[in-house]
């Protein structure tokens, strides 16, 4: 279980210490008030990181459990439900984050012609649901296979969803990053880079704090058993 | 592999056939579901064709939770699931015989709701009946492919029936979204949003993608 390693806090902490305030600094300081959208589009230094940073969570679970059903190391299985637990998370806030945006720049709270925002939504219910699975299921070899089988499952909805939620007659979420390229100034881009990596570094962060947490509870259990003469 | 799994299929039909606890059931809660529907939205007040055809996605899709939850029950009740997992078949049998057993399920029910609703919803007129039918079968397909694997692994949960339709209904959201599209399309509706492939053919789509899902981890479903 330890032959995986230890997880970095140290170098995630100090990148994300750095980025995510110079995230702040640049976006209300250095780049300039966007032609449409004006102020309000500043969120989208934080949001849109915010969204990347989650899929790249659940994609991280999704692995993660493919891995647990390959090589039956329940290290994968925590680690698998650690990033489908952050991915949740960020969702949350990404969910928070997107009808303010959309409110002060569409002028709703929410538009269920948008495809984005709605392949969202089903993610984010279907990944909640991990959760209601997985504390249901007793401790063991079959809680983490059925985990891990859910989790991969997203990895087929994830397309289908993008396919089937259908595009709008008004396409209306802003679609910065064409085949042809970023479509916003340098100072913007340079701006939500480092917001997404500084996004990432607090993701992983988050992550290795909470694997070393959940490493200590199962290894306490270990103790426990062992203290009480049990087999582990 | 094929044929593990068809005897199982007949097994839950037989059993079906005898003791009526499920068809029976589904057909009372459909027709339930319609009319709350049905008085929701207040079709009366002409609300119309898309109204008629997003009461009949909503109804099957709940309905299909519904024969879900029973989709193991008689397996678990007498503790035949440890036999059958015993038994030399493959795990991706006894899920595949579950789950045409609710494919059968649920063309029964439909076989007798479809037509009431046409006939509540639409005096003359109506879609056309072939995509119409060939939309039911492919979404059938895949409710009852991923239904049954989300009843796998809700086995042995201790919350089981809250549990499954949570794990069920963002899944079967895409199946919905292409079903309703397929019958605006059967009314003579322009549009969609699917491509070239259409919503039929992302129903066949979506129906491969978690067969091939399912299959390959199948081995890891129903417990030790």
């Amino acid at each position: 279980m330890r032959a995986l390693g230890r997880p970095s806090t140290t170098v995630p902490l100090i990148l994300s210490l750095i980025l995510v305030p110079l995230t702040v600094v640049l976006a209300f300081w250095w780049t300039g008030d966007d032609v449409d959208q004006g102020f309000s589009q500043k969120i989208f230094y934080l949001h849109v990181p915010v969204a990347l940073a989650s899929y790249a969570a659940f994609g991280y679970g999704a692995v993660c459990a493919a891995l647990y059903l390959w090589r039956r190391d329940p290290e994968w299985d925590l680690r698998s439900y650690v990033g489908v637990h952050s991915g949740t998370i960020f969702g949350t806030l990404v969910l928070l984050t997107g009808p303010i945006w959309a409110k002060a720049s569409w002028g709703v709270w929410w538009n269920w012609g948008d495809r984005q925002i709605n392949v969202f939504l089903i993610l984010f219910l279907y990944y909640c649901a991990y959760f209601m699975l997985r504390f249901s299921l007793d401790e063991g070899e079959r809680r983490r296979s059925a985990s891990a089988v859910y989790a991969l499952l997203g990895v087929g909805l994830i397309p289908l969803s993008f396919l089937a939620v259908r595009i709008a007659e008004t396409l209306i979420h802003p679609t910065v990053f064409t085949s042809s390229g970023a479509a916003m100034p340098d100072s913007f881009l340079v701006t939500f880079l480092v917001g997404l990596a500084g996004m990432l570094s607090l993701m992983a962060l988050l992550m290795s704090v909470e694997l070393r947490g959940k490493r200590a509870a199962a290894r306490l259990v270990e103790y426990q058993r062992a203290a009480r003469g049990e087999d582990a | 592999m094929i044929g593990p799994a068809l005897a199982l299929a007949r097994v839950k039909l037989v059993l079906e056939l005898r003791r009526r606890e499920v068809v029976f059931a589904m057909l009372l809660f459909v027709a339930a579901t319609i009319v709350i529907v049905h008085f929701a939205l207040r079709a009366d007040a002409g609300a119309g064709e898309r109204a008629a055809a997003g009461m009949l996605w909503a109804a099957i899709v709940f309905t299909a939770v519904l024969g879900l939850l029973r989709s193991f029950a008689a397996e678990a009740e007498a503790g035949a699931l440890d036999a059958l997992l015993l038994a030399p078949v493959d795990r991706a049998s006894i899920w595949l015989g579950t789950a045409l057993a609710q494919f059968g399920f649920l063309v029964a029910v439909e076989v007798v709701a479809v037509p009431v609703w046409w006939l509540l919803f639409f005096q003359e007129g109506g879609p056309d009946p072939v995509p119409l039918i060939a939309a039911l079968v492919l979404a059938d397909v895949g409710i009852a492919l991923v239904g049954t694997l989300a009843a796998a692994l809700a086995l042995g949960a201790r919350t089981r029936d809250v549990l499954l339709p949570v794990l069920v209904l963002p899944l079967v959201i895409p199946i919905v979204l292409a079903g309703v599209t397929a019958t605006y399309a059967a009314f003579g509706e322009e549009g969609g949003g699917f491509g070239p492939i259409g919503p039929l053919g992302f129903l066949a789509l979506y129906d491969l993608v978690f067969l091939a899902l399912a299959w390959g981890t199948s081995e890891h479903l129903l417990g030790d």
